[in-house]
């Protein structure tokens, strides 16, 4: 096998940005929709799909079979605990979860979480991977969305229930957010960047996984991803792109 | 009617620093409570506060004196009569603010604004007992008022389009940056900051990640200035419990504002965070 060569399958900003990181620190990378195209010689598959279940059993299922000599499948665990996704091939102890939102490139820290069967080896080779990509590795338990990406998509949720319910204008929300209490950016952009389908995903695997009331998702995300406004990288989001 | 003269009812640390901030702003300034010993301590504040402007040169000694000139302390409601604008920043109590408005009410012109400071009380609860509850309004500055640029102008149930274009307009001319909101639990901001809070408890609570964890990922993975337990010792575990269950309360006990058994042991613990030396985290002798 190819040492340093890379499959990020997803079609996410976020996946593309992961694959020009790993490039630019001299990783062979290839990007795919799915993960029927990955090439036979990769040293490591990292999965950035966040909710769609069928793609990402598809991809953890290569682990059967034609991939089962990898040390470590990466796999985004916005959506569904790193247990859960682990289930999905009968090498749970190679499978590592991650969560991060979009974009990457401010972030000094990436999240990582292992599953009740993954083995300290993977988890280990996982976290060098991604010191080898410049970012310092943090392990939190297995829940969906881990800490920073669950916490924002709970505000994020509570802006759009506030928006909903013209509480106020979205603009006047993101404001108020910014000056009263100094995020760095309002609630509402900030969904439109990290993309409303990413965050629907985290709300949804809470809910699932915890089967709690609280994490139930705003009427009108659900609205706007179904309508496919997912932000900027549809041209629209909670504010128009063009 | 005097435009030039704002009153404010309450000389404790919002009232004061909002007192400031008019007094700066160039208004003249009466600041009102019900003890020498309150307004006392409310005009050391400013003073204190102003003192440290000069010394780190924001302000001139000139400036200085002028503006503590514009703030004038009284004992009596009354002298609020003339105000164009009267600030309400009393204890969150809100029979004490349904009796404080219902004397302005009689006491100002009906043209003047009535505006309650209030964080987690009703605008229109508040305004209920008015006569005139259309000019009656929600100024939310938030703490420390010279500081923080951001105003939430509430429009309760019955309070006029004018009145809240008054709002925004005199905000403005304090130098502030105003949003406008209805009448909810919370407002804006309260409200959607509760998940950066009560997650993190959450967090805590099942050991999903440690304090030191969380906030290192909120700030070094996510961009916040703050994690959110250093944010809860800064502004004291108490005051952020307390929002928490007005919210919870407020939302007729959704489960989404459910406060956090952690945090009110820390309360009842007297664990108040920076101001009593130990919260989530522990700071020098106090």
């Amino acid at each position: 096998m190819a040492k340093n060569e890379l499959a990020v399958v997803g079609t996410s900003p976020l996946a593309k940005e992961l694959a020009e990181l790993a490039h630019e620190k001299g990783f062979a990378v290839n990007v795919h929709d799915s993960a029927r195209g990955i090439s036979s010689t990769v040293s490591a598959i990292i999965d950035v799909e966040a909710g769609n279940e069928e793609a990402k059993k598809t991809t953890l299922r290569k682990l059967d079979a034609d991939f089962s000599r990898l040390p470590f499948v990466l796999s985004s665990c916005l959506g569904f605990s790193t247990s859960r996704i682990a289930s999905w091939t009968s090498r749970p102890e190679r499978v590592v979860g991650f969560a991060t939102f979009f974009p990457l490139k401010e972030k000094k820290v990436i999240e990582l979480s292992s599953g009740l069967k993954t083995e300290e080896k993977a988890l280990s080779e996982a976290e060098a991977f991604y010191r080898a990509l410049g970012k310092e590795p943090i392990r939190v338990k297995d829940t969906p969305g881990l800490v920073f990406p669950r916490i924002l998509s709970m505000i994020i949720n509570e802006a759009a229930r506030s928006l909903d319910e013209d509480v106020a204008q979205a603009e006047e929300i993101d404001v108020g957010m910014r000056l009263g209490t100094n995020y760095p950016r309002g609630p509402l952009r900030w969904a439109d960047q990290v993309g409303l389908d990413e965050v629907l995903t985290v709300l949804e695997g809470l809910q699932r996984e915890t089967g709690e009331d609280r994490y139930r998702p705003a009427p009108l995300l659900k609205k706007m991803v179904l309508a496919g406004w997912l932000g900027e990288k549809s041209g629209k989001g909670f504010y128009s792109y063009k | 009617m005097n435009d030039s003269l704002i009153g404010i009812v309450g000389a404790g640390t919002m009232g004061a620093g909002i007192g400031q901030v008019a007094a700066q702003a160039g208004f003249e300034t009466l600041l009102f409570d019900i003890s020498q010993e309150f307004i006392d301590k409310g005009a050391a504040r400013v003073r204190a506060f102003l003192q440290r402007g000069r010394e780190r040169g924001k302000i001139s000694a000139d400036e200085e004196t002028r503006i503590l000139s514009r703030i004038k302390p009284t004992l009596e409601l009354q002298d609020l009569a003339a105000c164009s604008l009267v600030i309400e920043a009393a204890p969150e109590k809100l029979e004490l603010k349904r009796e404080i408005f219902q004397k302005l009410d009689s006491l100002c012109s009906p043209a003047a604004l009535l505006a309650t400071n209030t964080s987690s009380l009703s605008v229109t609860a508040i305004a209920g007992p008015t006569r005139h509850p259309e000019r009656v309004l929600g100024m939310h500055f938030f703490n420390p008022p010279p500081l923080m640029a951001l105003v939430e102008v509430v429009r309760g149930e019955q309070t006029s389009p004018a009145t809240i274009e008054q709002g925004l307009d005199v905000a403005r001319r304090l130098g502030k940056t105003p949003v406008s909101a209805k009448d909810t639990p919370g407002f804006i901001v309260n409200r959607v900051a509760r998940p950066f809070y009560i997650e993190a408890l959450r967090i805590l609570t099942d050991g999903d990640a440690d304090v030191r964890t969380v906030d290192r990922i909120m700030k070094d993975g996510g961009g916040f200035p703050m994690g959110p337990f250093e944010l809860m010792d800064l502004i004291g575990i108490d005051i952020n419990f307390a929002a928490t269950q007005s919210l919870y309360q407020a939302f007729f006990h959704d489960s989404r504002f459910r406060p956090s058994p952690i945090q009110e042991r820390m309360v009842l613990a007297g664990l108040l965070g920076r101001k009593t030396g130990r919260g989530f985290y522990t700071y020098g002798e106090k």
